[in-house]
This record gives structure tokens, C-alpha cells and sequence, in this order.
């Protein structure tokens, strides 16, 4: 006879376990819908989602075949996210990609587009200039690019005038902006310029240098004396010159306070920054300019941006980069500016008058800075293991930043690191 | 095991079983035991389908390479030895985690006990003060991060108040050597949560205890160590285990403290287990090495608490056990 007891026991553990199991195997199997639908993801908040909701009704309405859900997830959040749905087999159809796109790329999660490139006739080098093969790894293309900003020195007209200093422009050197910032720092109070900690902003001098942080075979040169120099340049200014504030003297201005707050202060003079910039600007009391970023042996500064990319969950990669192309197109990139979300990476919206002459921004402002910095942005090694070395750097110069001290010596030890990185 | 399943209700008890085969469950019996795999199954199913399932997968994982996206491969106690032998970050971050944890937690332990005795004195507004202590527990840790931001900023309030002393306050945050002690603070400010549980325990220990220990001629101070302390040990003891298990986890302190985002800190100075594995799985894709790294720390969690089991019959003082 069977105990009665022990049976259930047995079933109820049985059960438990294949209940488990399948909750396992649940998460594992989602796939896409079948309906046809695509669906995509981005990062932001209220703002982008608005805008891209407006891009995707726009072609949702104008090619009904086409039909997009959108999902925005909190930037900070963003990878994990994307990372959970692909390896849970449930990737959206279109994701949007920035500096991190090789992670994916690498690890064979994106489609490659240029099959789909070639026989939908877009000419990307025509679309997006030298932007169009930013997302390109290992010869394929990955993404097509969808937004993209050069970093720009937004000044203080009023502060400029009251020193008596020329607006900056293109033509500065290095020592230009140097003897600017002097010229505009009354010590303990104002700041020349809101400093250069942030990857973006340093390794543009290291660029204009003629240094690079990994060099055209794929090898790191974070070492090298054009890198140390700019390096060195970028901490001098707050440690050295005191024509930036030190990060001790943010932290006492207020939580979590950079270039961006303290020149909407009018406590920095100068900042260099995104196209972002500008909205933050909207309600200032004072007049300010921007103007592309000045220049050292060569010109040089970091773009910002992102594109869009197709996942390999995907069921339809040929719909979701039709889709795409109609993103990138006027049209749709149109959006992006009408709702000051940023620059967009289509050449014909960006030069368009709509761009130069946007009626958010105040009258005279030299919306073409853009155009002109897009000639040479650097190429930012976009490597596979990005966050891996963007940590390397943040570590290794966190007590370099705060305290000051030797770029060479710290950046020797980076080095050592990245090697051990990028095998 | 069948020792565990016969602790079933419904099960048929101990002594009626011994020497002889189980006897046929009563109807009233199958029901009962049916809805106690009802009344179970929702903990049972959560706990094997969504802690077990995930533990066991994470061993396996531990002991490959994985980038969550391609198909994991086997590499056998490679993570262990890395972590332990070649990654100088790991070190770090398990000296880090010891260093916060070995200071904050008796200090949290004694601020608790400290405030519970204050608080259990008969004053003017003690329920005032009481809710007062209990506060810092209520608020969102984001927020209390960001007025963290500020209190110890360079030239923040905190550096003010220490110069009043004339102790110049260093960067805190923005210091390697500081940005632990920072973290120490904050942990310590949260110290109300003890006291509220220490305090209900000091209410209850015996109003005769103190009477006779008071003829006996006993200083208050005298009192404490003799009467309350004693009595307090299983509540004290209750806090340790949760302290230290709480403080080796520690992860969104750090997250939301550590300055620009970097959850390092200035040369990985804040860099602590969970938030090394997190940085290591989500950020960089190697989910095998944040594997391994995960079952260290759960080693090392093991060995503490071990530590502390043991260690306390020589100092936890239960009522019942007294013979």
C-alpha cells in the first residue's frame, strides 16, 4: 500500500519543482509577438518619450503596414534592462545604442545591416556624413545613426564683456582658451571654466593632441605623451590654476553639481557641453553663445549620439530596418528638433533652417556650431568592453581629479589595466 | 527527510508512531494536509522556482564564462582563482566590505543600546524622542543620500561643526580614505531601527529584577550591566546577525554616495562586494566571475555568522534556559 502521507508529500515536492521549473523556462520563452508589431526601446524620461511617440506615430500614420511599440526605460537603467530582455530571449525588435553598441555587436546580438543598407538604396555616407559608419565593427554596420551632437563651449556673453575678452571660436588654441579663462576667474567666486573631468570633455584635448586613447589597430595608448599632456592640461586648470573649480569646491556648491548648473549659475564662464545645454539654458537671465570647440595641433572634440539598432530576437529584421530608415529620415528626425530634443543625425535636417534658426533658441545663437564641429568629431573607440574601460579610468583617476597629482603616473597604471581589458 | 515531512500537520505525530507502521490518514487529516500544501505552495513555489532555481543556476554559472548573451563556457574553478589570486579589485572590495562592516555594525550596536537606555528613562517628551529615533529608518535612502551629499561636503556642515572643535574635516566623499568612514555615518544615522526593537525589550524585563538589585545596594550603573544587559543580549544578538549579514550586502548606499556616479569610489576605496559584482555582471558582462564572486561573499557571510552562533552561548542570556 502506498503511504498515503508520503505520497503527498512527494507530489506537493513534485509539483513545486515543475512549477518552479516552469517559471524558470516561462521567462525563457516570451519571443516576439507574431502580430507583427515591432517593438523598440529607448532611454529617457518624459521628454523623449514624447518625441519619439510623435516620430513613431508619424510613420506609423504615413506607412500602415508598419506598427510600433515603444517602450522607454530610465536612462541609468537602460542596459540591464536591454540585457535581461535579450538574454530571457526576449529582445525588442529596434533598441536604441550609443557608446556601449559594441557590447552587443561583439556578442552576436545585433543583426548586421548592411544587406538591408544596400537594398533599400540609403546612402549613409550622403544621410549622415562621417557619422554614418560610427557604428560599424569589424566591417559591418550595427546601427544607423539617429542622433548626433558635437560637444560645444557655451559662453557667458555678459561675463566675456564685463572682462573685456573675445567670444571664443573655432580658431582658439588651447593657450587661447587658457589665457580666456584666467582673464575670467575672480578667485573664490567665479570660474573661468566648468572643467573637463567628464571622458568626453579631456580626451577632446588629447585628440586635438594627437593623441588617442586606442589607436587604429585596436591597442590602448591611454599612455601616451599626447594623452598625459591633455590630461595633465584638463587637471592643471582646477589644481594648478584654480581657473576651474575643484571637485571639493562642486561638492560644496551642492549635491551632484557640475559644469552644466554652475554655468547656468553664472558661476563658470565657460562650459563645455552637449546640445542638451541649450534646453537647460532656456529660462537664463543672462546672454550666452556657443561656439564649436577650439583646437590644439589639430581640431578635434567627442560627439554625442545614438542610433538604432536591430536586435537578433528580432522577427522581422527587415521590417524593423525599414522602420529605421524612415526614423532617420526628414521627416521624422524633423521631430527632434521641433521638440529641442537634440541634434539630429540625418545631414539634411541638420543643416536645414529649421535647425539654424529654431524658434526655442534665443535669436542669434550659432546653431551652425553643430554643422561645423561635425567635421571633425573624433572617433571615440567604441570598443567592446567600453564600461569596462571607462571604470579603469574612473577608478584610477578618481584621487587625481579630487586632489590633483602626476596624468602620467596615473595614467601608466589605466594602461597596464586596459591591456589586461582588451585581450 | 522523513523527519521533516512528518512535521506536516496532518502527519501523524511521533509518539503514536513508534514500532509500528503509520496507520491510514483520517479524512480529517488529508484535508488538513491538503491545505497545508495549499496555504504553503505559494512560498514553496516562489522560494524553489525563484531563490533555489536561480542559486543552483548560479553555481553552474560561477564555474563558467558567460556573458549572458552567448552560450556560457565551462571553465571550471578558473572565477575562484581569479578572484582570489589574480584580481587585485576583489581583495579590495572584501577588505572594504570587512572594514564597513567590522566598524559599523558594533558601533550601530552600541549607539542602539545607548539610545534604547536613554529613551527607557522616564523624561519629559520620551515618546517625542522616541519617534524622533525612529525617523532617519522612514526616510527613502535616496533622499537621505542626497542631504548626506551636502551635510558632508567639503565645506558642509559636518567639516563646520568639526571646526568648532577646531578639527579640520577632511573631503569625505571625495577621499579615499574617508569616503568609508562617510559610509560609517550613514549607517550609523540609521541606528534607530535597533533601538526601537532593544527598547521593547527593555520594557519588558522585570520591574522586581531592579527592585531587588536596588536593595542590594546596585549603582544604575551596576543595574545596566547586571539586569538589563543580560536580558537584552537575545534582542543584541538578533541585531548582530541581521547587522552583519545587512552590512557585507551593503550595495545602494554606496551606489547613490559614491561621488560621479563611479560606484568605486576614488581608487575603488568604496568598491564593496555586491556592488563589485553588480559593476561586473551588468556593466561588463562577466556573469560567471560575479558568480564566484557572489558565492565568496556568501562564504564569507557563512563564516561570520557561524562565528557569531558559536560565540554566543558564552554571552546571549535566554530566560527559558535557565535550570
Amino acid at each position: 500500500m502506498v503511504d498515503k502521507v508520503r505520497w503527498h508529500t512527494r507530489a506537493g515536492i513534485a509539483a513545486t519543482a515543475l512549477l518552479g521549473v516552469a517559471g524558470l523556462t516561462a521567462c525563457g520563452s516570451g519571443g516576439g509577438d507574431d502580430d507583427g508589431t515591432l517593438s523598440m526601446v529607448v532611454w529617457g524620461g518624459d521628454a523623449e518619450k514624447e518625441t519619439y511617440q510623435q516620430r513613431v506615430d508619424l510613420i506609423e500614420a504615413e506607412n500602415p503596414d508598419i506598427e510600433i511599440e515603444l517602450q522607454l526605460i530610465p536612462s541609468d537603467q537602460y542596459e540591464q534592462k536591454v540585457q535581461t530582455m535579450i538574454s530571457g530571449g526576449d529582445g525588442p525588435d529596434i533598441m536604441q545604442v550609443a557608446e556601449n553598441v559594441n557590447s552587443y555587436s561583439s556578442k552576436n546580438q545585433l543583426v548586421p545591416l548592411d544587406e538591408y543598407i544596400e537594398s533599400s538604396g540609403l546612402d549613409m555616407e550622403q544621410r549622415f556624413g562621417p557619422a554614418g559608419d560610427l557604428y560599424s565593427f569589424e566591417d559591418q554596420t550595427f546601427a544607423v545613426p539617429d542622433r548626433s551632437g558635437a560637444m560645444v563651449v557655451f559662453y557667458n556673453k555678459d561675463l566675456f564683456d564685463a572682462a573685456g575678452v573675445e567670444y571664443p571660436t573655432a580658431a582658439w588654441t588651447q593657450d587661447d582658451a587658457h589665457a580666456a579663462m584666467e582673464q575670467l576667474t575672480v578667485p573664490g567666486e567665479q570660474w573661468g571654466y566648468g572643467g573637463a573631468g567628464w571622458w568626453a570633455q579631456w580626451w577632446s584635448f588629447a585628440y586635438q593632441n594627437g593623441g588617442q586613447i586606442i589607436d587604429d589597430e585596436g591597442q590602448p595608448t591611454a599612455n601616451s605623451p599626447e594623452v598625459a599632456e591633455a590630461l595633465q592640461w584638463a587637471n592643471d586648470l582646477a589644481h594648478v590654476d584654480h581657473v576651474v573649480p575643484t571637485p571639493a569646491e562642486y561638492a560644496d556648491m551642492g549635491p551632484d553639481l557640475g559644469g552644466d548648473q554652475a554655468f547656468a549659475a553664472q558661476t563658470v564662464a565657460m562650459n563645455t557641453t552637449g546640445f542638451w545645454g541649450i534646453i537647460g539654458l532656456a529660462e537664463a537671465d543672462f546672454n550666452w553663445g556657443i561656439a564649436p570647440m577650439w583646437q590644439n595641433e589639430q581640431q578635434a572634440v567627442t560627439g554625442f549620439g545614438s542610433g538604432l539598432a536591430v536586435t537578433r530576437d528580432s522577427e522581422n529584421p527587415e521590417k524593423a530596418f525599414e522602420a529605421i530608415e524612415l526614423l532617420t529620415d526628414v521627416e521624422a528626425q524633423q521631430v527632434l528638433i521641433d521638440n529641442a530634443l537634440d541634434v539630429p543625425a540625418n545631414l539634411e535636417v541638420q543643416q536645414s533652417d529649421a535647425f539654424l534658426h529654431p524658434e526655442w533658441a534665443p535669436e542669434d545663437l550659432n546653431m551652425g556650431a553643430f554643422g561645423e564641429s561635425s567635421e571633425f568629431i573624433i572617433r571615440a573607440p567604441f570598443i567592446p568592453e567600453w564600461n569596462e574601460m571607462m571604470a579603469a579610468f574612473d577608478d584610477n583617476l578618481g584621487t587625481f581629479w579630487n586632489e590633483g597629482g602626476d596624468a602620467q603616473t596615473e595614467l601608466d597604471k589605466v594602461q597596464t589595466q586596459l591591456e589586461s581589458i582588451i585581450e | 527527510m522523513t523527519t521533516t515531512v512528518d512535521e506536516a500537520p496532518g502527519a501523524v505525530r511521533p509518539a503514536r508512531r513508534a514500532g509500528r507502521r503509520r496507520p491510514k490518514m483520517s479524512k480529517r487529516r488529508k484535508k488538513e494536509a491538503f491545505f497545508f500544501w495549499l496555504f504553503i505552495s505559494p512560498w514553496l513555489i516562489g522560494f524553489v522556482g525563484f531563490l533555489l532555481g536561480p542559486m543552483i543556476a548560479s553555481v553552474y554559472i560561477s564555474l563558467t564564462e558567460w556573458d549572458s548573451f552567448t552560450p556560457p563556457e565551462w571553465v571550471g574553478l578558473d572565477n575562484y582563482a581569479k578572484a582570489l589570486t589574480e584580481d587585485p579589485i576583489f581583495w579590495k572590495a572584501l577588505w572594504n566590505t570587512f572594514f564597513y562592516a567590522a566598524i559599523s555594525v558594533p558601533l550601530g550596536l552600541v549607539i542602539g543600546v545607548w539610545l534604547a537606555n536613554l529613551l527607557n528613562k522616564r523624561v519629559r517628551g520620551r515618546k517625542l524622542f522616541r519617534t524622533f529615533i525612529y525617523l532617519p529608518t522612514l526616510v527613502p535612502l535616496v533622499a537621505t543620500a542626497m542631504v548626506f551629499k551636502m551635510v558632508l561636503a567639503p565645506s558642509g556642515p559636518f567639516n563646520d561643526m568639526l571646526g568648532w572643535f577646531g578639527i579640520e574635516g577632511p573631503q569625505w566623499l571625495l577621499s579615499a580614505t574617508w569616503i568609508k568612514p562617510a559610509l560609517i555615518i550613514l549607517s550609523v544615522w540609521g541606528a534607530g531601527a535597533a533601538t526601537v526593537l532593544l527598547l521593547s525589550a527593555m520594557n519588558g524585563i522585570p520591574r522586581e529584577l531592579y527592585e531587588a538589585a536596588e536593595i542590594d545596594g546596585a549603582s544604575a550603573w551596576r543595574q545596566f550591566w547586571a539586569v538589563t544587559f543580560p536580558q537584552i543580549t537575545p534582542v543584541i544578538f538578533f541585531n548582530l546577525i541581521m547587522g552583519l549579514i545587512g552590512a557585507f550586502q551593503i550595495f545602494s548606499q554606496v551606489y547613490i554616495l559614491a561621488p560621479n556616479n563611479n560606484v568605486g569610489g576614488p581608487d575603488n576605496a568604496s568598491q564593496m562586494m555586491v556592488t563589485m559584482l553588480f559593476q561586473e555582471a551588468f556593466s561588463f558582462y562577466h556573469f560567471g566571475y560575479a558568480s564566484a564572486v557572489a558565492w565568496l561573499l556568501f562564504l564569507v557571510i557563512m563564516t561570520f555568522t557561524v562565528i557569531a552562533f558559536r560565540t554566543s552561548r558564552k554571552w546571549v542570556f535566554y530566560e527559558t534556559e535557565v535550570r
